[in-house]
């Protein structure tokens, strides 16, 4: 949900495009989550709507996306976090070869992007600040111009981490939300949305410094490598 | 003759619901999506592998694409310091090839 949208879409879709070229890399995937119906023994498309309903229904997200500890072959160091864009997992790594696992929300077509980073600083019921040009466009983020402070309305939830490629802010954050329907689902400007427990389970493990993979095939925008 | 032919049924309805629960998968694997991926670790395995191989810092080598290749393998697409490179690992971690790719 956050400053990403600072440079213009169209331009920062050139930009990410001329950058993928560059890798080498496919651009356009057609990434549809899916949730296993157990009544019916198929597999459903999971999208925002249907996502809402089974929110309502249920209370909280499908088990999948709900923590939990899962072996985790790895030899990065225990406090390393994984982000695997495309199966919405985060897992932070514990010793063991073992990993938690939390459901995530990512960035929707055009803002996914995959790349080796830190995280740069840490905030509890961090401020959100909307980009100039979403103040421009949206007449209930003018008030907010000066910075929404943190609460339950925020759209940065209860944490958030800052993530940085060497000393510099990326603009992307892994951080809680007040729409936790929206887990497991391509939604955000190219942050990382966890629920508000989640977020706060990981902050409780995490240190500034902390080395942040995040694994997106298909996107739009490298970083740190 | 009834009794038999109900059992029949019976086993038959039985062996049926068996064979549609032994697809289910368990809870915490009852989402995915379209794209199918490598595992996480298994594309970080093939990135360490890759480093080595390559002689670069581990902390320059992002796995940038991944497939499945058959019921065991998966090869993994990477970027190693600008340079691309292909990796092949089952799954149970064991990293059979690396190969820089032309």
């Amino acid at each position: 949900m956050t400053g990403i949208m600072r440079l213009g879409g169209r331009l920062r879709r050139a930009v990410a495009l001329s950058v993928a070229v560059g890798l080498g890399t496919t651009l356009a995937f057609a990434d549809q989550t899916q949730i296993f119906d157990p009544k019916t023994h198929k597999w459903v498309n999971y999208d925002r709507k249907k996502a809402r309903q089974y929110y309502a229904a249920h209370g909280q997200v499908p088990d999948a996306f709900r923590r939990q500890v899962v072996d985790f072959r790895t030899a990065e160091k225990p406090g390393t976090i994984i982000i695997d864009g495309n199966q919405h997992f985060l897992y932070l790594v514990l010793p063991g070869l073992k990993a938690v696992r939390y459901g995530i929300g990512v960035g929707r077509d055009g803002f996914g992007w995959a790349g080796i980073v830190r995280v740069g600083r840490m905030a509890e019921w961090p401020t959100w600040t909307p980009p100039a040009e979403m103040v421009a466009r949206d007449p209930n983020a003018v008030k907010f111009a000066g910075g929404m402070p943190g609460g339950p309305d925020n759209p940065l939830g209860a944490r958030a981490l800052y993530l940085y490629q060497g000393d510099q802010d990326t603009i992307y954050r892994i951080h809680g939300t007040p729409e936790p329907w929206t887990i497991g689902l391509d939604v955000s400007s190219g942050c990382i949305r966890m629920n508000n427990d989640d977020i706060v389970d990981l902050y409780s493990q995490v240190q500034v410094g902390a080395k942040v993979v995040v694994l997106m095939q298909g996107a739009a925008l490298y970083k740190g490598v | 003759m009834r009794a038999a032919f109900l059992a029949g049924t019976g086993l038959l309805i039985g062996l049926a619901a068996a064979g549609c629960s032994s697809t289910a998968p368990e809870p915490q694997n009852m989402a995915r999506t379209t794209v199918q991926t490598a595992p996480a670790d298994l594309q970080l395995t093939c990135a360490t592998a890759t480093a080595t191989q390559a002689g670069v810092d581990a902390n320059k080598v992002l796995p940038v694409g991944s497939s499945t290749l058959d019921a065991t393998r998966y090869q993994v697409d990477l970027n190693a310091s600008g340079q691309r490179y292909t990796c092949i690992v089952d799954n149970t971690g064991n990293v059979t090839s690396v190969q820089k790719a032309a």
